[in-house]
């Protein structure tokens, strides 16, 4: 059948659209502003601002892809889609990291988990972080307003099984649990939601805020990877990228811009790392600081079929521990589901020959449950720190001993879920371990676990923080609008500007912040024009 | 391309001292070296995936042909930061000091049997050099990888895409 294809069909249409790759001489662009990068801050600022009349340009260095070539497929999804293939990790490798490089960003390929910023974590925001103005009632129009354009609604289908497993588990245990809302519109329910929506239901930014700006007058870059933003005194002058080829290479060709205002979308490692590398002012040592919701995993045999592939990825998930001793307490954990896919599951989990085999010879018998950890609130986990390398960057991410005991009772948590949800063995991810017979010697087990640095799997998908908002410099880097403290041109609009990870998946909070600040950049910017 | 990335800090210099050799060589891949490296890689891939491949002789060739294949494409999407740790790792392999540093015996990987490289692999598995445990889960993951991301691989685990979209490019 075929599905007809948007993106496609606007570039017909006139979209203005430069794909990077094909150009063959340096060029130079001007705009009343320019975004660096196209997920979910710099798609939303992009919808706002050209919505208010202004000449926006789109910047992103991942290529332009859409439902004609999302094919379902792991091997071509992750090197066409994700950063670094989906192979990128902190630099002693102890944590993998899955991020969007595509149009759309991380919006593209996520599960479509969509949560409100958790109330707590904005009163530690404010309390702590010096950040004003983002309490959960000041917030709340701005996440209407978002949850209505992306049709942000709790899924109304039946879990799948491998969700329907999170959900019993919490019934028997009396853990609390939510049915998930997520940002579709006619989903077919089949699960590819990682690999690209191939039907087009996932309100993605590549499918609403990214059209919307074309269709206002935009222009969208692709294939262009900006490396570096010129200032001179408190002002931003002008941005370099370099062209990358089709297979998003470098390339010798340069692309500059110049514009009235500057906003940094390029998500937490590439928008701190572009400041780096532009030697922006940063007297107080805050570039950088990132969290990632570092997240165990643990697998599960039923006899029954799981069908973890098959179904919306997430719809249920327990905060039963994230809040569990205060914002400032032991690290909590926010229990979720992952889809069971053959190289995603085939390289997180453990072992290799005949005990790997027979684990994937039951593969649809698995079920996955995740502990995402909620970082960046105190001591014990004061999260990663990015810095630049000859050539790129590296992504220094220390699992300090806090992390570790966290670790260890978010393994407990997971095992007793799900046996009580009737798992006939469980295996917490952790290289060495046996699966476990029943919920006693999982309790046992676990806690004899020495958990240390890549012997336990720990992936993220959650990039945050890097350029911090705050109204205190020698906390921030931006004020609470995504104002830079230091040149007065610029914004940071993405999950780089959160002072702490979120205990929460970070798309919605990045929707609502970013509209309610690039409105308030709009009026700035059409009042002073 | 820098290459010292693999081998890094005290243990690297130590070792090298000790064998009275300069582990680094700053010589770029070349096709020759992709070749070595595929005899390396079907070294190991009957290892990492032993009850994964066919039993019946030409279909497990197929595999392992295969699976090459895509181990020399997951390589090519790798950063080049990436890239040069590996290389650095398979050059290491395929010499007899590097060898001797990794695995304790300057036999070739090509003359030993199963049981010996099983040995080595669980050596690295299991060391408190993450140097070691870093070269175990590098080639664990690009092996096991690159063989499920093929879809003639997933007979035996009853995966198949949904086959609404017929008409999709790769």
């Amino acid at each position: 059948m075929a599905i007809i294809d948007p993106i496609i069909n606007g570039l017909s249409s006139g979209w203005q659209h430069i794909d990077a790759s094909a150009l063959e001489k340096d060029r130079h662009f001007e705009a009343d502003v320019v975004i660096v990068g196209t997920g979910a801050g710099g798609g939303t600022a992009a919808e706002i601002l050209s919505q208010a009349g202004l000449k926006v340009i789109m910047i992103e260095g991942g290529a332009l892809k859409s439902s004609t070539h999302f094919d379902m497929e792991e091997r071509h999804a992750y090197p066409n889609l994700y950063q670094q293939a989906a192979a990128l990790k902190t630099a002693d490798k102890g944590i993998g990291i899955f991020q969007g490089r595509t149009v759309g960003g991380s919006t593209t390929i996520n599960w479509t988990t969509s949560i409100r910023t958790p109330e707590p974590t904005l009163n530690f925001w404010q309390q702590a972080k010096s950040v004003q103005g983002l309490s959960a009632t000041e917030l709340q129009p701005w996440f209407e307003k978002m949850e209505q354009r992306l049709n942000i609604e709790q899924w109304q289908y039946e879990a799948n099984r491998n969700n329907a497993a999170l959900r019993q588990g919490c019934e028997k245990l009396g853990w609390e649990y939510t049915v998930i809302k997520r940002n579709v519109k006619g989903c077919w329910n089949t699960g590819y939601c990682g690999m690209g929506c191939p039907v087009n239901a996932k309100q993605s930014m590549l499918l609403t805020t990214i059209p919307s700006a074309l269709d206002n007058g935009a222009t969208l870059i692709s294939r262009a990877k900006v490396v570096k933003l010129e200032h001179k005194g408190d002002k931003v002058v002008g941005l370099t990228a370099q062209a990358m080829t089709e297979g998003v290479k470098p390339t010798a060709l340069t692309i500059t811009f110049s514009a009235k205002h500057y906003i940094l979308s390029a998500g937490a490692i590439h928008t701190p790392t572009i400041l780096m590398r532009s030697n922006t002012p940063d007297p107080h040592k805050q570039l950088g600081k990132t969290f990632l919701h570092p997240s165990l995993l643990s697998g599960a045999m039923f006899s029954e079929q799981i069908n973890g592939h098959s179904g919306a990825p997430q719809s249920i998930y327990s905060d039963e521990f994230v809040w569990q001793d205060g914002a400032a307490g032991e690290l909590g954990y926010k229990l979720e589901v992952a889809p069971v896919h053959p190289v995603l599951i085939a390289s997180k989990t453990i072992g290799y020959g005949v005990s790997h085999a027979q684990l994937m010879a039951n593969f649809n018998q698995m079920q996955v449950t995740i502990a995402l950890i909620r970082d960046g609130f105190n001591e014990q986990s004061p999260g990663g720190q990015v810095r630049l390398t000859d050539d790129s960057f590296a992504l220094d991410y220390p699992l300090t001993e806090g992390f570790w005991r966290g670790a260890k009772r978010a393994f407990l948590s997971m095992a007793e879920l799900q046996f009580a949800a009737g798992a006939k063995k469980v295996l917490p991810m952790h290289d060495g371990l046996n699966f476990f017979d029943s919920w006693n010697d999982a309790k046992q087990g676990i806690n004899q676990l020495d958990l240390g640095l890549i012997k336990t799997i720990v992936a993220s998908a959650h990039v945050m923080g890097g350029c911090a908002m705050g109204e205190d410099k020698t906390q921030a880097m931006v004020n609470s609008y995504g104002h830079s403290h230091y040149l007065e041109n610029l914004s940071v609009m993405d999950g780089s500007v959160f002072p702490t990870s979120l205990g929460a998946n970070p798309q919605l909070s990045i929707y609502g912040i970013v509209a309610r600040n690039a409105t308030a950049l709009a009026q700035k910017l059409t009042q002073s024009s | 391309m820098k290459r010292r990335t693999f081998i890094t800090g005290a243990f690297a210099g130590t070792a090298a001292l000790a064998l009275g050799v300069n582990l680094y060589s700053p010589t770029l891949t070349t096709a020759s070296d992709d070749v070595h490296h595929r005899v390396l890689f079907s070294v190991f891939i009957p290892i990492f995936l032993d009850g994964s491949l066919p039993e019946v002789a030409n279909h497990r060739e197929m595999a392992i042909n295969r699976t090459l294949d895509a181990i020399v494409q997951s390589i090519d999407h790798l950063p080049q930061a990436q890239q040069a740790e590996l290389m650095e790792l398979l050059d290491l392999l395929e010499g007899r000091f590097g060898l001797l540093l990794l695995s304790g015996s300057m036999t070739p990987l090509l003359g030993r049997e199963p049981k010996q490289l099983i040995d080595m692999l669980e050596f690295w598995r299991n060391s408190f050099l993450d140097m070691l445990n870093t070269a175990y889960t590098g080639l664990r993951e690009l092996i096991m990888a690159s063989y499920y991301a093929c879809p003639e691989h997933w007979g035996n685990l009853r995966y198949a895409k949904p086959t609404f979209l017929v008409s999709h490019s790769n």
